[in-house]
């Protein structure tokens, strides 16, 4: 009896000891080593001259401020190699992701679907399997004409379906890791 | 024969306010030996059954004394009496309608009178269907599940089980995760009370399982009132309770141990339990093993939905005096379960690719056990320490301590080696503190108050590389509350309120660059009030009326979200300017019984929710790397949910039982005039039972034919999902059953179909019903002992 007694008292205490407790400590900032926040598509022409930089930069991931696009211009009738980087910016050094897409190339893949442009692209480059990834591309231009272009990075997609070799996306499944679209205009 | 019965006594230790008491104290017995000459065999054995709740006796239970295979019956003052009994031990079963049986060990040397407080579910809350003899199909139908449903479907998890109840629904993911849905409200709306504590996991996601093995449990019960003023938790009204029984006073080692095999996802569940009333203290120990493999829908597997599930429980209890009794509890919940691989989606453009498909993506024409990510594992313990002092016959006082961790880790596809790093990574502990003051008055009245004082702590482990979708907090919550009633003639009162005050730390990282902390602090003053009335019109009419005001204050994922949701690839974020939700609800429940062949019972409710808190899709997109995603916001708007569960069974002859519930519900934004989304479907259920006479060695055989009819969700606008609403659907279902009577112990055999005429179909409260068809044809077959 006693002893409960003292327990009653003690309840109150408890729950003044709760409710003035520490605060709840910071949380560690984790470090977003799989985020891309980059994607540079450099296009060199191969007669020679200045390359074009399709850019889409969003250095504090999704969320906070917007994304920053860069959209180029082409020439038309002009063959261009291409050149995709993927980088992380939230890590210091930089990290380059397109290093990783080439080490598991046979689990990625590009896609170049233009809208509205006169152009088509190829693959220049194959993973162990013989399909290829798109880390380096051609892109041929025809007459002028303006519209977009949509890069798509998919991860374990079936790079055995039909079409997916010729660049054709429909088939393949997998999931998105990157889609951005830019404004092109050929001249 | 001298009574020497002290009628004060009984409440005093018994009355416990189910089930709205915490599920310890299901029965007490005490026993008090006469002094007298006993020759052999005239021995006697009497007493009277009462209800635990209210101390009111029982009339017209049995007493069955299984060392002679015979019994008695109570009368109309619930006092029975066995005679001419030898010296000896005996087990006696103890049945009323709408209770759970009760069993006694007796070691019989001179005269006894024994008082015994059953457990029973009417108690101003909804109802139990009672028929004259007890068998589990009726169980089943009522608002409890007992012991041996429990057991023979034990490979179901918990959310399955209760989904037979009417009223009560199942949100799902897939094959391997779902959680109640009571009267068209989930998650943190609705509280999950393990053992008399208020289940403190990451309930707010849709794809989170309440992390409780049924098997612990004698019954499990949901209240579907207004008035659950009682329970901590945060929820507006309804309660589902898991409550293991009391160890039964018997001096001999008693268990049970039960194998489940399913076809679909060639699934084994395991389970043990042991107990016995020793001398330095009764204990209880069980364990759940389960391991699924792949589920199949009609057509394909349903690759990567594969299940592990590894439980074990323990219960102490120790009666140090008269006085004074100590209790504990452990409990470990552990599971890992595999999510469909042709459900993970990247982005918006995948969802579209993948939603309506005819065989999901990545779908596999082999089964198998193994479960690779997308998948979640989850541990859970629960350590509870009661200590029940019982000042003298009217009062009585119970003090609990809780603690919990939950650890929650959630795997997604990723690059380079980071499947195996979790995408999601929370590590959850929660401490509760309650002491509950009973105390009975005369003329049949009792008044229960309580305080309770609560921590939650909820911690992102770093180790994801991911921004948190829900950020680190910590919740202090102190609650206090009050309920009254009365017992006049027919008609019982009760009253109740409650106060909490709920203050929320939370810090969270910016999404803007340079990560910064902000924290944020939120205080909620809620207030409940309840009533309730239950009226025994006419011996075989009852009504019960349960009115009640609650308030929920906001969750931290409705203030505070920022993220991706994968499974629904939207963007959800939170606002913190959230006020708490104001509910009210009324519940009006008739029973009617017709000569005990016709039991129908009518439950009518509507209730009002003001500035209810839900997610509304913008109608702006949110640009990221991975392409436009749409982005969702929680808004508050004022809601209306308006249903009726009907449960008719009939029963011609002793043999038949015909049974139909139906379930209707209709939710709706009345601020946006729209329906709400995520309401279950209307549904149908029908059933026809045969039980066989009872044989010299196989006693409760029966075997039944079942049909659930699920409605389109017809109550939606177009535009409100992304792809159009399944149809409705039939399954069929049947079950077969046997006991055979061995010497010291019971065997049970039980055959269940489900889904018989392996229907192709997509459920409305299936997530991924985006993805693929429900599961298939499956027949589990049971067999399990009872010693």
């Amino acid at each position: 009896m006693k002893n409960t007694k003292k327990l009653l008292w003690a309840l109150p205490l408890f729950a003044i000891a709760l409710l003035t407790s520490c605060e709840k400590n910071d949380p560690v900032i984790p470090n977003q080593e799989e985020i891309i926040t980059t994607l540079r598509y450099t296009l060199t022409p191969d007669g020679g001259g200045s390359a074009v930089i399709f850019q889409f930069q969003d250095v504090d991931g999704d969320g906070g401020n917007a994304p920053v696009i860069t959209n180029g211009n082409l020439a038309s009738n002009t063959t261009y190699s291409g050149s995709l980087l993927l980088l992380n910016e939230t890590t210091n050094p930089v990290d380059t992701t397109s290093n990783e897409v080439a080490n598991e190339a046979v689990d990625h893949q590009f896609f170049f679907q233009p809208s509205g442009i006169n152009a088509t692209f190829a693959y220049d480059d194959a993973d162990a399997n013989g399909n290829p990834i798109g880390l380096a591309s051609t892109m041929a231009t025809g007459a002028a004409s303006s519209g977009t272009l949509t890069i798509t990075l998919r991860h374990q997609p079936d790079k055995f379906a039909t079409g997916a070799s010729s660049g054709d996306i429909t088939n393949v499944g997998g999931e998105t890791d990157i889609e951005v679209t830019f404004d092109v205009t050929i001249q | 024969m001298i009574q020497r019965w002290i009628s004060g006594m009984l409440p005093s230790f018994t009355k416990e306010g189910c089930p709205k008491g915490t599920g310890w104290f299901l029965f007490s017995v005490f026993l008090f030996p006469f002094s007298g000459f006993g020759q052999n065999c005239s021995l006697s054995i009497s007493g009277s059954l009462a209800d635990e709740g209210t101390g009111i006796p029982m009339a017209y239970g049995t007493v069955y004394v299984e060392e002679l295979q015979s019994g008695v019956a109570a009368d109309s003052s619930g006092n029975f009496r066995l005679t001419n009994l030898c010296k000896g031990s005996y087990h006696l079963r103890f049945n009323h309608i709408g209770c759970e049986t009760h069993t006694v060990f007796i070691d019989l040397k001179k005269d006894t009178t024994i008082a015994i407080s059953m457990h029973h579910h009417n108690e101003l809350v909804d109802e139990v269907v009672v028929h004259d003899h007890h068998s589990q199909q009726e169980t089943a139908a009522s608002t409890t599940i007992n012991q041996e449903t429990i057991t023979e479907e034990a490979n179901k998890d918990l959310s399955e089980m209760l989904q037979q109840m009417t009223g009560v629904s199942s949100l799902r993911t897939g094959a391997g995760v779902s959680k109640p849905v009571v009267h068209g409200l989930t998650g943190n709306r609705v509280a999950v009370l393990n053992n008399g504590v208020a289940q403190s996991g990451q309930q707010w996601g849709n794809d989170h399982a309440p992390e409780i093995d049924p098997y612990v449990a004698e019954h499990i019960s949901v209240v579907k009132g207004a008035s659950a003023l009682a329970y901590p938790g945060n929820s507006l009204g309804s309660v589902v309770l898991i409550e293991p029984s009391e160890i039964a006073n018997d001096p001999h080692l008693h268990g049970n141990v039960n194998y489940v095999f399913q076809t679909n996802g060639l699934g084994h569940t395991l389970n043990a339990r042991l107990e016995k009333y020793a001398k330095w203290a009764a204990w209880r120990v069980s364990a759940t093993a389960k391991v699924f493999g792949d589920r199949s829908a009609p057509d394909y597997y349903l690759t990567n939905t594969g299940k592990r599930e590894y439980d074990v429980a323990a219960q102490l209890e120790k009666h140090i005096s008269s006085k004074w009794e100590m209790k504990f509890y452990y409990s470990l919940f552990n599971t890992e379960i595999g999510i469909l691989r042709g459900s993970h989606i990247g982005n918006l453009t995948d969802l579209q690719e993948a939603i309506g498909r005819d065989v999901p993506f990545f779908t596999k024409d082999t089964f198998s056990y193994k479960i690779n990510a997308p998948h979640q594992t989850v541990q859970h313990h629960l350590a509870k320490l009661q200590s029940r002092h019982i000042f003298n016959e009217h009062q009585t006082l119970r003090l609990t301590y809780a603690a919990q961790v939950n650890n929650r880790k959630e795997f997604d596809i990723r690059r380079g080696d980071r499947s195996n790093t979790p995408a999601l990574s929370l590590l959850l502990w929660d401490q509760f503190l309650e002491s509950v003051y009973d105390h009975f008055f005369e003329h049949d009245r009792k008044l229960k108050t309580g305080i309770q004082l609560r921590i939650t702590d909820n911690t992102n482990n770093p180790e994801t590389g991911i921004l948190p979708l829900i950020p680190d907090y910590r919740a202090y919550r102190a609650g206090a509350f009050a309920i009254f009633q009365e017992q006049k003639g027919h008609v019982l009162y009760e009253l109740g309120a409650r106060y909490d005050l709920t203050d929320l730390q939370v810090v969270a990282i910016s999404s803007s660059l340079p990560r910064e902390i902000e924290r944020h602090y939120h205080v909620f003053n809620n207030y409940s009030l309840s009533a309730g009335m239950r009226w025994q019109v006419l011996p075989q009419l009852k009504l019960n009326l349960d009115m009640g005001h609650v308030l929920r204050s906001p969750q931290v994922n409705e203030l505070y979200s920022n993220g991706l949701h994968q499974g629904v690839s939207g963007i959800e974020l939170g606002n913190p300017n959230l006020k708490s939700e104001r509910s009210s609800k009324v519940v009006l429940t008739a029973d009617w019984n017709v000569r005990k062949k016709l039991f129908v019972q009518v439950l009518g409710y509507y209730q009002y929710v003001q500035d209810f808190i839900y997610l509304q899709p913008e109608s702006e997109f949110r640009l990221t790397i991975r392409g436009a995603f749409p982005l969702y916001s929680y808004h508050q708007t004022d809601a209306t949910l308006i249903g009726t569960d009907v449960l008719a069974s009939y029963e011609p002859i002793e043999s038949i039982r015909l049974m139909v519930k139906y379930s209707f519900l209709q939710g709706d934004d009345v601020r946006n005039h729209k329906p709400l989304v995520y309401m279950p479907s209307n549904n149908l259920f029908g059933s026809f039972a045969y039980t066989f006479k009872d044989g010299k060695k196989m006693k409760n055989s029966s075997v039944s034919i079942n049909g659930r009819y699920v409605f389109k969700q017809n109550h939606l606008n177009a535009d409100q999902d992304i792809m159009p609403v399944p149809n409705g659907y039939f399954l069929l279902g049947a079950n077969l059953g046997t006991s055979f009577k061995l010497k010291k112990a019971t065997l049970r055999c039980s055959l269940r179909g489900e889904n018989l005429l392996n229907t192709r179909y997509r459920d409305y409260l299936n997530r991924q019903r985006y993805f693929s068809d429900d599961l298939g044809w499956n027949v589990s077959a049971q067999i399990g002992v009872t010693f």
